[in-house]
């Protein structure tokens, strides 16, 4: 075991993360949304045709890479293992309020750091949020909250979402026509880096985070399960390459207002940011470990990110989701939703008994 | 008579699961403590539990069927001993 090592691979791969999340708003991506699972998993989604927002409409070659990268290194490592029949529907629940918390919030976890790194302070909000939801999810852990056991399944019942992705791309760049896209200066659909680009970079963050097990949410939680700081690491590499990035290209602006695909409604950015963490916890992983698990054949974790894309769907058909000017009625009734919905799968999937701490 | 203790990592299906075992071992005078699962033993970022054993645990009976997996640790690898059925 070589923990040095190990702590090296995290850095590194947290430092090349937010590297490439920086080159891709340069080279055309949102500004502080060089990744975002939440938004591109939404774009996928509008580009699909399942919503119809015009303004968040695209197939993000970077999903589809972090899904492939993720299954190649999986491969590679001998870690393709398709497991699942842990209470599949409820995680496509879960996944599908963790989306109507990232609309809320405007951003995945990841998102989070990197609005954070280019001065968003609407992110750290968003932060103590998502510490106090891990936080609670911690709380039902330690009474005996689980969602059962995984089964081991056919390789083909694991393969069929990276195999859905690949498709995915063939549709993208053989059949575009068959998609809805953004108009130019339409809104963040029409703002993406080349399509080589966007795929290079999602399959070098895939493969990295399944190499270092990165996720968003992990490290918090350990560190409060455990005293465990080896994930942060990542976290907190993420956080300095989008920083140093933002420095280096002059886009870094401090403060709450007029930040980029971003509101300042502090309380909902708070309270979207709680519903994330939460259901991460309840998840076992944040969007972005969800798509790597995917990848590395985990049918549940799969099944977690057609939730996602179907709460993407939701967001926009019934005006959940967020904008730059800020929460939805909608949203908010959705979100508090979110939290009945979490709260009940989590009381009723444990044991009631106390922490065996 | 030399009594060779050795240690051992169990995985778990749910962090309570990890708990349970600990507190167990605990009872019956073993050594034991819970940590994220290495990065070697598995691409999985559950919970898992280190403790010294002197039994061998071919037979593992698992009373509540929360154990994925026990590995015996021998220098820098994981000898497994023990897996749940379809795991």
């Amino acid at each position: 075991m070589d923990v040095k090592k190990n702590n090296i691979w995290l850095i590194v791969s947290g430092l090349v993360i937010g590297a490439l999340a920086v080159l891709l708003v340069a080279f055309g991506n949102p500004a502080n949304m060089g990744f975002c699972i939440a938004c591109f998993i939404r774009d996928t989604a509008g580009s699909l045709g399942l919503h119809r927002a015009a303004a968040v409409q695209y197939v993000r070659p970077e999903i589809i890479g972090v899904v492939i990268g993720a299954s190649a290194v999986a491969l590679f490592r001998r870690e393709f293992v398709p497991r699942g029949g842990s209470a599949p529907m409820t995680r496509f629940v879960l996944g599908f309020f963790v989306m109507i918390g990232c609309l809320m919030f405007l951003g995945c976890p990841l998102r989070m750091v990197l609005r954070l790194g280019g001065g968003d302070l609407n992110a750290l909000v968003g932060l103590a949020g998502f510490i106090v939801g891990i936080g609670g999810g911690v709380f039902f852990l330690n009474r005996g909250y689980s969602l059962k056991r995984t089964y081991s399944l056919p390789k083909l019942e694991g393969a069929l979402l990276p195999l859905a992705t690949v498709a995915l791309l063939l549709l993208l760049v053989a059949a575009p026509a068959l998609l809805l896209f953004t108009e130019a200066g339409g809104g963040p659909g029409a703002a993406h880096a080349p399509l080589l680009l966007a795929l290079a970079a999602g399959l070098l963050v895939g493969g990295l985070a399944q190499r270092v097990r990165l996720c968003m949410v992990g490290g918090i939680r350990d560190l409060i399960l455990f005293r465990e700081y080896k994930l942060l690491l990542a976290f907190a590499a993420v956080l300095v390459a989008a920083l140093v990035g933002a420095l280096l290209t002059g886009s870094f602006k401090l403060g709450f207002i007029e930040q980029p695909v971003a509101h300042n409604d502090g309380l909902w950015n708070f309270l979207g940011m709680l519903l994330v963490g939460l259901g991460a916890v309840l998840l076992g992983g944040c969007p972005l470990r969800q798509l790597v698990l995917a990848g590395e054949g985990q049918a549940d974790s799969a099944v977690t990110v057609l939730g996602l894309l179907v709460g993407a769907a939701f967001a926009h058909n019934f005006a959940l989701a967020s904008s730059a000017a800020g929460p939805t009625v909608n949203g908010k009734i959705a979100v508090i939703i979110g939290f009945v919905v979490m709260v009940l799968i989590a009381v009723l999937n444990s044991r009631g008994e106390k922490s065996a701490a | 008579m030399t009594v060779n203790i050795m240690q051992y990592i169990a995985t778990f299906y749910s962090h309570f699961g990890a708990l349970r075992f600990k507190k167990a071992c605990q009872a019956a005078g073993m050594e034991a403590a819970v940590m994220p699962v290495p990065r070697e033993l598995s691409s999985s970022c559950g919970s898992c539990v280190k403790f010294d054993s002197t039994a061998d645990y071919a037979d593992y009976h698992d009373p509540y069927g929360e154990i994925e997996q026990i590995v015996r640790l021998q220098g820098r690898d994981y000898l497994p001993v023990y897996r749940a059925a379809n795991a």
